[in-house]
């Protein structure tokens, strides 16, 4: 194919050469005047010419044959166009400005950069800058709001908890609905690593300071280039790369807090309403609460002893630091950029602990005029300790806050210690000083290539990759934090997990005629995974020397897990454009992968796509000049996702132990045409930007079908098995996002921006294999959205006798629980997301604001309500206030059943809808304000700039969610979880 | 750029040849099936952890002899027994089955058929010695006809239920196909099918063979527990003169011996003894048993049938009145059948349990010698004839063994001695179904309890799990159940 390209480019200049043949020959170089870099790929053009044209080759030279009284037009996107009179001279070096306005525009995208106005597929991107000041310890957290499309649901408010990302909704069941995360051209690991830890993101290795930009390819057209794995869309971040100049040093130094509070007015019952309640509660079960004798004996002088406010005596302010440099230089040979971040984040919960050493080198070198090789390093130290969050127990420190009464001796001794008489026999605190529970992790990330240009316009390029992980994780329970037991028990693990990638390309761009711009890639990717693991468990260990070498050695448990994944790839990708008015792009690519049946390893992807930039029409010029950019574009195309544990295809065989012989059982059976899952997504989008880019916006509409699920499908027991795991039903997305940014201010001195985005999607399952719905409370139905609760029908109290209500089958009321009907009573999905942002600058003061929503979703936090609010069936825990709004005499209603002692209606029951809420909120995100000192200021003491800002993240949310944050992540459920709180951090930067 | 293209072109093509290579990662720590099956000692093991499954709590080890037992005049749930009583097994105490509560036999039984096909497929591919290769495929043909034995009479009618046995029986599964839709062969397609499988594994398996290694020799099928399981089939179906053959082949085989009358139960000191609580059968009655151990793949647990006739476990499947009436004061029999400790409710004293676990464990027993004599003693009372043999020596040689006095050679005779014999052992429902009698039963407690069904009624079939019939079109649902 490029060979083809090759002979037709040579033809065309020969005929150019033969045309001219009477004009003198100019050449010259064409050069970046900030960096000095030659410029590749400008045209060079005579003035007023369509016909007569050059294009600089890989060194930035240029030759034409042009009169000698000529003017040379330059152009090059990125770059501000100049006219270069040619005055008779026979070289002519130009130079060129960078245009910082279209700078901005240029994105990164799969294999490749392209400018904003030639992208046919829908992408969204956000530029690093400003990313690095909001105190959060991960990249994906940043994205929060940002990005029209793009939900980050955090579940867990932990410093390094993972996130749920989720690009234009859940596309898949069974399969992975996370996207795909490519570093720097190469696909990445994300998700959860933890072991002993509540969540480990696997994305804190990434330093926010050193990301230029992040793209997301959210289409078929934008993402299908990474086929096998795009189904959810794309995330591509893209590293500082070194700059040629003096070495350029940043140092910065943070500071903050963090602090658990509840903007909804979420808190627990005070002593004094705690025991009004219970003895309410009591009188209602017809008993005396001030009789000793009685088990619910609680009498008025309770008040008078030793009380605690048990949230209060688990929770501290949590404090983080984080202190980085990097440095950024180069010469026309060598380029680096390379950086160090050492974070510490002490959780609000005692005994939660994070701590992370990162650090960076982006180098490149020159090793002839046309080849160039770089390695781009990044390696990370984490450590995370942990106390039990994420499940409803003892020594849970949230959630035995939540339920200790507030009489509860929880300081017995004075030292916080586990004692008998209280919560089973744990505490929190000394769970957090005794007991063990850590993940170190140490990754590294590195990439090297070669980058060759054989000919001009033709790069071929290798990169190789490799990302190892190893992880060490301790879980020691201590005697001295449980009053049960005197032994120690503690559990080891350690795993490493390795990734191989090799990406190699070959790609070619030219220019015929003046307007038809071509652009290729071909290319090649193989991958190998595998991550093994060794799991050491002792019952009982010497609390002295918690090591496995005190176990009695006949109980040590060892167990390894072991699994190997693979995959290669081929794809192309082709661009042509007319005269930067109609573009066309088409990409395809074939994957193979070892998760699938021998039948079907094979997946072909591919996609369409076109835009028409109207404005640069020429009949669209001259009438409408407020408008600068209006481009129309669709496309549809085929991604894959395979986001599903090895080894699903395989007919298996596990252990069987009987009559003292070890055999064999089938454990699977084989699907030998299991294959990949797929999206198939229809775009539709418009790109404006009006009075000079004043305003810019975009729309898309799509609709993103999600084919051959994989599910298990049930199938007759007459073949041994009920279920085998398939390709089978099918589900659809559609929706619409807006994205809108607008400079009202941009002047010299002053700046102020505003943007939005918001993003409307609907799930819809059309089809399970067979079954109507797939779950029981929380469930996955036909013609409804991804989840759904199924829940019993909560009327409300009874205004007479202050009993629970509940409503049967035939809508009449009831007070027997058993009787209540069941029925669908919403979704955690939004129907709305997005997010909006102001920046303001004047000279060197800096505000930036920016505001996430999710609007429409409902959250059901069965797991904790059903116990904080239960009407009395537990009297040894604490309720939340909410709760102390209950029924008291004939006529109330709006309020909760009256507390019955010991109350076994089921008047609490946990999948019922009285704990279903509203879900939506607005979240004051991040708010930064930040000074720059003036540059002769700075010059005096030998710094080119210095600034101190202030942020703060998290603010505060507007929402009525009964609970200390309504972020419930993708189910709308959790239990027990660390949640977000709040922070607000000081910083200073110092460049020099 | 010649050269390029030519190493482009190279290394595609080398990438290719390699690719199936390196797209295929075989599981390490589960094995694949084409591993598993492609040598002789993979499926040897395939063949021993097909067992595996007859000790599963919804087949011999739990609700398979359970639910036949509590069908019948044996069973009884004892309300007044309320220290334990859980409110399991009730459905199967008023034989009051739906298409969504019916036996988990149909699972199980596919289950173990599935292991057996996979592995007698795959014996033909492995290099081994001819003998070796027949012996290991005799043990899976004779799971295979004892799986398609459990579910035919499970769920279907018995074979007289039609002249010709030309009636619903269950689906022959005798490949591997994960995309089968199977229709329900007749119930004399069926036991053809089971009689072909073990006549072959009689014919290729080695008479002296034995399977290695295994703690109870009783657990695995030999040529004895082919041959009584064949009598069993053939009585099932009719056929007496090849019964009463098969019952002599292993009564003279010279493997086996009746057991004491003190060897089937005694109290000595006030301790109970029987060899049906034995952990491994010495020398005796035993042909083929499962054998049940808790450290098992399938090893019990509360639901085991140890558990639930145990007056220290669940005890909801207690004995009647009506059983303990069958036996003479001197038959020792009488003493399996005892109450708990405060003479409030009846248990059979068959599963007692080993001692050797805490939640206790009892083997099984699937054939044993007695079943032998009292399969002959049936086929010649129907016209078999065996030289030296007679129906009443056969029913002597039993009852001089357990201190009961001589049942009269006839077909009553015969069919109280099994009922006396082979009590708990998961044998009356089915020796009523094919015998065409009634089940009728005096002593019962409840209300909604039948006190007898009678012949032809729909309930001697059970019903087909409702599941099926969603994913297999070609299935029909028995007479007398909803789908």
């Amino acid at each position: 194919m490029s060979k083809k390209f090759f002979s037709l480019a040579l033809c065309l200049f020969i005929s150019i050469g033969a045309a001219f043949a009477q004009t003198r020959q100019v050449s010259g170089t064409v050069t970046d005047a900030t960096t000095g870099d030659p410029v590749v790929g400008a045209a060079v053009q005579l003035k007023g010419s369509t016909t007569r044209y050059s294009m600089t080759d890989a060194l930035g030279n240029y030759s034409i044959s042009v009169p000698a009284d000529a003017t040379l037009t330059v152009s090059m996107f990125g770059y501000l166009g100049v006219d270069v009179p040619v005055e008779g001279k026979t070289v002519v070096n130009i130079t060129l400005k960078p245009d910082t306005r279209t700078l901005e525009d240029a994105l990164v995208i799969a294999y490749g950069t392209s400018k904003k106005e030639a992208i046919t597929g829908s992408v969204a991107t956000v530029s690093g800058q400003g990313l690095a000041e909001a105190p959060v310890s991960s990249v994906d957290k940043m994205l929060s709001g940002k990005l029209a499309g793009v939900t980050i649901s955090a579940v867990s408010g932990q410093p390094g908890a993972a996130s749920q990302i989720r690009i234009r909704g859940n596309g898949s069941i069974n399969a992975s609905n996370s996207p795909l995360w490519v570093v720097d051209g190469i696909p990445v690991l994300s998700g959860d690593i933890s072991f002993a830890s509540n969540t480990s993101s696997l994305l804190t290795n990434l330093n926010p300071s050193d990301i230029e930009s992040i793209t997301v390819l959210k289409d078929a057209a934008a993402a299908s280039a990474y086929g096998s794995r795009a189904a959810n869309g794309v995330i591509l971040v893209t590293t500082k790369s070194g700059k040629e100049g003096d070495a350029a040093f940043t140092a910065t130094a943070k500071y903050g807090v963090n602090w658990l509070q509840s903007d909804a007015g979420f808190r627990m019952m005070t002593a004094r309403e705690a025991l009004s309640y219970q003895r309410d509660a009591i009188v209602n079960a017809g008993m005396d609460p001030d009789d000793p004798t009685s088990s619910y004996y609680r009498p008025l002088s309770i008040l008078q002893g030793k009380l605690y406010n048990p949230i209060r005596d688990f929770t501290k302010l949590g404090q983080l630091q984080e202190y980085e440099i990097s440095a950024r230089g180069g010469n026309s040979k060598s380029k680096y950029y390379s950086s160090f971040s050492y974070h510490k984040n002490d959780g609000t919960f005692y005994g939660v602990y994070y701590e992370k050493l990162q650090g960076r080198v982006n180098a490149s070198y020159k090793l002839r005029h046309n080849l160039e090789t770089g390695i781009r390093l990044n390696y990370a130290y984490t450590q995370q300790v942990d106390v039990p969050m994420q499940s409803l127990q003892y020594a849970n420190p949230l959630w035995t806050g939540e339920t200790s009464l507030p009489w509860d001796d929880i300081n017995h001794n004075g030292d916080w210690s586990a004692w008998s008489g209280y919560n089973g026999g744990d505490n929190p605190r000394s769970t957090a000083k005794y007991d063990d529970q850590r993940d170190s992790n140490y990754r590294i990330n590195a990439t090297v290539n070669l980058k060759w240009t054989p000919l001009k316009n033709l790069v071929l390029e290798t990169k190789e990759s490799i990302e190892t992980i190893f992880m060490d994780s301790r879980n020691y329970f201590s005697p001295l934090a449980h009053d049960n037991t005197t032994a120690g028990q503690l559990e080891t693990y350690h795993r490493t997990v390795n990734q191989i990638t090799t990406s190699n390309t070959a790609s070619y761009s030219n220019t015929f005629g003046g307007y038809h711009n071509f652009h290729a890639v071909i290319g090649q990717e193989a991958m190998r995974f595998s991550s093994q693991s060794t799991d050491t468990y002792s019952p009982v260990v010497d609390p002295n020397m918690p090591y496995h070498n005190t176990a009695d050695q006949t109980t040590t448990q060892i167990s390894q897990s072991f699994s190997e994944e693979t995959m290669l790839s081929f794809f192309g990708i082709a661009d042509y454009n007319y005269d930067n008015r109609i573009f066309v792009q088409g990409t395809i690519r074939e994957d193979g992968s070892s998760l699938f049946g021998a039948d079907n390893k094979w997946g072909l992807f591919w996609s369409a796509s076109a835009s028409w930039n109207i404005a640069n029409e020429k009949w669209f010029k001259n009438n409408v000049e407020a408008v600068n950019l209006l481009k129309i574009r669709g496309s549809y195309g085929v991604n894959g996702n395979n986001g599903i544990s090895p080894y699903k295809a395989y007919g298996l065989y596990g252990a069987a132990i009987y009559n003292g012989l070890t055999g064999y059982l089938p454990s699977q059976l084989e699907n030998r045409v299991l294959s990949w899952e797929r999206n198939k997504t229809l775009d539709f989008g418009l790109d404006f930007g009006i009075l000079e880019n004043t305003i810019t916006g975009s729309i898309d509409w799509y609709n993103r079908k999600t084919v051959d699920l994989l599910l298990t499908k049930q199938i007759p027991q007459t073949t041994g098995f009920s279920t085998i795991f398939s390709n089978v039903g099918s589900m659809k997305n559609t929706g619409v996002e807006i994205q809108l940014e607008a400079n009202i201010i941009q002047t010299t001195d002053m700046l102020l921006s505003i943007g939005g985005n918001v993003a409307f999607n609907r799930t819809k399952i059309l089809d399970l294999g067979g079954d109507d719905y797939l779950g029981t409370n929380l469930r996955n139905v036909v013609g409804m959205s991804m989840y759904n609760w199924y829940l019993y029908d909560y009327y409300g109290v009874n205004p007479s006798t202050g009993e629970a209500l509940w409503v049967t089958e035939d809508g009449s009321l009831t007070n027997q629980q058993s009787k209540a009907r069941r029925y669908y009573a919403g979704s955690p999905e939004p129907k709305a997301v997005g997010g909006f942002n102001l920046d303001f600058q004047w000279k060197g003061l800096t505000v930036g604001a920016a505001f996430e929503f999710k609007a429409g979703n409902k959250v059901c936090i069965w797991n904790e309500h059903h116990y904080l609010e239960d009407d009395g069936a537990d009297m040894s825990m604490n309720k939340m206030y909410s709760s102390y709004n209950y029924w008291k005499q004939p006529g109330d209603t709006g309020c909760n059943p009256k507390p019955v002692a010991g109350q076994t209606t089921n008047s609490n029951v946990y999948n019922s809808d009285r704990w279903v809420e509203d879900g939506s909120y607005l979240r004051f995100k991040d708010f930064t304000v930040g000074y720059s000192l003036p540059e002769n200021l700075c010059k005096k003491i030998s710094m080119k700039g210095i600034r101190v800002y202030v942020s703060g993240l998290n603010l505060y949310c507007w929402n009525d969610v009964n609970f200390w944050d309504p972020e419930q992540g993708v189910t709308g459920n959790t239990a027990g979880q660390y949640p977000t709180t709040k922070s607000i951090v000081g910083g200073l930067e110092f460049t020099f | 750029m010649k050269k390029i293209f030519t190493i482009a072109l190279a290394a595609v093509a080398l990438l290719s040849s390699c690719s199936k290579d390196f797209l295929t990662k075989e599981p390490a720590l589960a094995q694949s099936d084409v591993l598993t099956l492609s040598t002789f000692e993979g499926i040897d093991k395939a063949v021993a952890g097909a067992y595996a499954p007859l000790a599963s709590t919804s087949w011999y080890c739990g609700d398979f002899i359970l639910s036949n037992e509590m069908r019948t005049m044996n069973g009884k749930r004892w309300v007044q027994f309320t220290r334990y009583n859980s409110g399991r097994y009730l459905e199967d105490y008023s034989v009051n089955f739906t298409a969504t509560n019916t036996s988990g036999v149909w699972s199980y039984g596919y289950y173990v058929i599935l292991s057996a096909n996979s592995a007698i497929a795959a014996l033909d591919n492995v290099e081994a010695p001819e003998q070796d290769k027949n012996n290991v495929k005799a043990e899976a043909l004779f799971l295979r006809a004892l799986s398609h034995f459990d579910l035919v009479r499970t769920f279907a009618q018995p074979y007289n239920y039609t002249a010709d046995a030309s009636h619903l029986g269950v689906p022959v599964v005798l490949t591997v196909d994960s995309e089968a839709k199977p229709e329900r062969s007749t119930v004399k397609v069926v036991y053809q099918q089971i009689i072909d499988d073990l006549l072959e594994a009689e014919k290729i398996i080695d008479p002296s063979y034995s399977r290695k290694g295994v703690t109870d020799a009783t657990a695995s099928a030999n040529i004895n527990s082919i041959r009584a399981l064949l009598s069993r089939v053939y009585l099932y179906s009719e056929q007496w003169q090849k019964a009463a053959d098969y019952a002599t082949l292993v009564i003279n085989s010279g493997k086996y011996k009746m057991w004491t009358p003190d060897q089937v139960a005694s109290i000595k000191d006030g301790e109970f003894s029987s060899v049906f609580n034995q952990d491994v059968p010495a020398e005796g009655e035993v042909i083929f048993e499962v054998y049940e151990n808790l450290s098992q793949s399938y090893g019990g647990g509360n639901e085991n049938v140890c558990g639930m006739t145990s007056f220290n476990g669940y005890g909801d499947c207690g004995a009647s009145k009506d059983l303990l009436n069958l036996y003479e004061q001197k038959d020792v029999r009488g003493l399996l059948v005892m109450p708990d400790y405060d003479g409030n409710a009846l248990f059979t004293m068959k599963y007692f349990g080993k001692g050797l676990s805490s939640i206790d464990a009892n083997n099984t027993i699937v054939l044993r010698l007695s079943e032998m004599y009292l399969n002959r003693a049936e086929a010649l009372i129907n016209g078999a004839s065996i030289p030296g043999a007679t129906a009443l020596g056969d029913l002597e040689t039993v009852a001089k063994n357990r201190n009961a006095s001589v049942q009269p050679a006839t077909k009553s005779g015969v069919y109280a001695e099994r009922a006396k014999e082979l009590a708990w052992e998961g044998h009356l429902w089915f020796d009523l179904a094919r015998t065409g009698r009634a089940m009728t039963r005096k002593d019962v407690s409840g209300t909604q309890v039948p006190t007898s069904i009678e012949p032809k009624d729909y309930r001697w079939a059970m019903p087909i799990p409702d599941r099926e019939f969603t994913v297999n079109p070609n299935l029909v649902q028995n007479d007398g159940y909803n789908k």
